[in-house]
């Protein structure tokens, strides 16, 4: 559990997640609310918010967790409508395309990757403080993009 | 007993003509995460264009789309499925379903489950089953993408429901069944007689197991996208003899069940279900079946 309140915390922000009420199958990890957890059998293949999972002691979020985390005040930057595509395909982030620094983060930090429209679309890792003048750096390499519900069903 | 001529003589016999038909693709807005019209002019924006279908309250079909709208930020985000415009029909016929216990029997790849949340607004609960483990994957994908929040997921036989050790209000039985000319080019070839009797005899063992896990006063809405009379209205026949279940009226889109089979009568409420011929969806059949409380 502590491995995904670490991982909340990278993005310079805080969630306070019931820990009564999440269930760990296998390596991964799921937020039931009471009336699912009074329902649940241990054979369970999914069930209420999906969050994550654990590999070799790394957490790797569902993008559940990123949206829920995009309700609180974590580090997020907004970027253009080519940039959003781009993003989706795997690519890393340049100046050039962001568009909104709502609460940029450091150097190292995490950070949410939002449209115009606030939808989460992934995160990635600060690699410049991003408001650098030089415009051809990338500025937040890519971690995980929600363009991995196309990759997955291939 | 198979063929396109054999299938086609048993259509004009149940008193429909058979043409072929091109199914236009649809959508249906997730309306847990967006405004109907928030999504519509986003889509638009890209410059894809929808027609609202009448019928459906959450439904578009595209008229014209330059890429897949599997392919969008919009998608990706959940804010809508794609779903054929017959297949959103049945999960919109269950009444009252906020704060319900619903089990979802044959539930992947998921399409109608993310509809049940959607209409439940993510509250009570929805038990979703399915016997083939690989499709179990899609339906996970799905329930994550769309962000329901209600719903447990087991790799079960809908037939052995009862180990849940669970009553349900609702019951949603979309039927694994033979399918239908419109949505499978091959269809003609592919299907006999005996395949259409086969899943006959598996959807009324679906029947029996739901029954005996509904609770008294709770409804099944029972669904095929099949065409062939055994698997339709004969099968609720079979519920409300054998059973003791019984329709009820539900006002959607489609012509009136068929009381007479080949020269076979039928229960007049049979007339209650739904025949969806294939015009503007493919093919589908729906029907309200209810368990009324015992008389004390």
């Amino acid at each position: 559990m502590s491995q995904i309140s670490d991982f909340i915390g990278k993005f310079n922000t805080s969630m306070s997640l019931d820990q009564d009420l999440i269930v760990k199958k296998d390596d991964r990890y799921f937020l039931l609310d009471p009336k699912l957890k009074s329902l649940i059998k241990k054979d369970f293949l999914y069930a209420g918010i999906y969050l994550g999972r654990t590999k070799n002691d790394a957490f790797f979020p569902s993008f559940s967790l990123l949206t829920m985390l995009a309700q609180t005040d974590p580090n997020r930057i907004v970027v253009d409508n080519k940039t959003e595509w781009l993003f989706i395909c795997g690519r890393d982030i340049f100046k050039q395309g962001i568009t909104r620094l709502s609460k940029p983060g450091r150097k190292g930090d995490y950070t949410l990757i939002l449209t115009e429209h606030g939808d989460s679309l992934g995160f990635g890792r600060i690699l410049h403080y991003v408001d650098t003048k030089d415009k051809s750096k990338i500025a937040v390499k890519n971690i995980a993009d929600i363009g991995d519900f196309l990759r997955r069903e291939r | 007993m198979s063929g396109k001529d054999f299938f086609v003589k048993r259509y004009r016999q149940l008193g429909w003509r058979y043409e072929p038909i091109e199914l236009k693709q649809a959508i249906r807005i997730n309306s847990m995460n967006a405004e109907r019209t928030e999504v519509t002019k986003r889509l638009e924006s890209r410059g894809i264009q929808l027609q609202q279908i009448p019928f459906l309250e959450d439904g578009y079909w595209i008229s014209k789309s330059d890429f897949s709208v599997g392919a969008t930020t919009e998608y990706l985000s959940g804010l809508y499925s794609i779903q054929e415009a017959a297949a959103q029909m049945p999960t919109t016929l269950l009444s009252e379903p906020k704060d319900k216990l619903v089990l979802d029997a044959c539930a992947a790849p998921g399409g109608k489950t993310v509809q049940l949340a959607d209409l439940m607004c993510n509250t009570g609960a929805i038990i979703a089953l399915d016997i083939e483990k690989r499709r179990l994957t899609a339906l996970s994908n799905h329930l994550e993408r769309c962000r329901v929040k209600n719903t447990i997921v087991y790799h079960q036989d809908a037939r052995q429901a009862r180990r849940l050790n669970l009553k349900f209000d609702r019951i949603l039985l979309d039927m694994p069944c033979s399918g239908n000319f419109a949505s499978d080019k091959e269809w003609f070839n592919r299907r006999t007689l005996e395949d259409v009797e086969n899943n006959a005899k598996l959807q009324r063992e679906i029947l029996i197991e739901a029954k005996k896990i509904l609770k008294e006063d709770g409804e099944i809405v029972y669904a095929t996208c099949s065409l062939e009379p055994e698997e339709d209205e004969m099968n609720i026949n079979w519920a409300i003899t054998n059973l003791g279940l019984q329709t009820e009226y539900i006002d959607c889109y489609g012509d009136e069940g068929l009381t007479d089979i080949f020269g076979r009568k039928l229960d007049g409420s049979v007339e209650n279900c739904r025949r969806i011929w294939p015009r503007k969806t493919q093919g589908f059949f729906v029907c309200k079946l209810k368990k009324r409380a015992k008389p004390r």
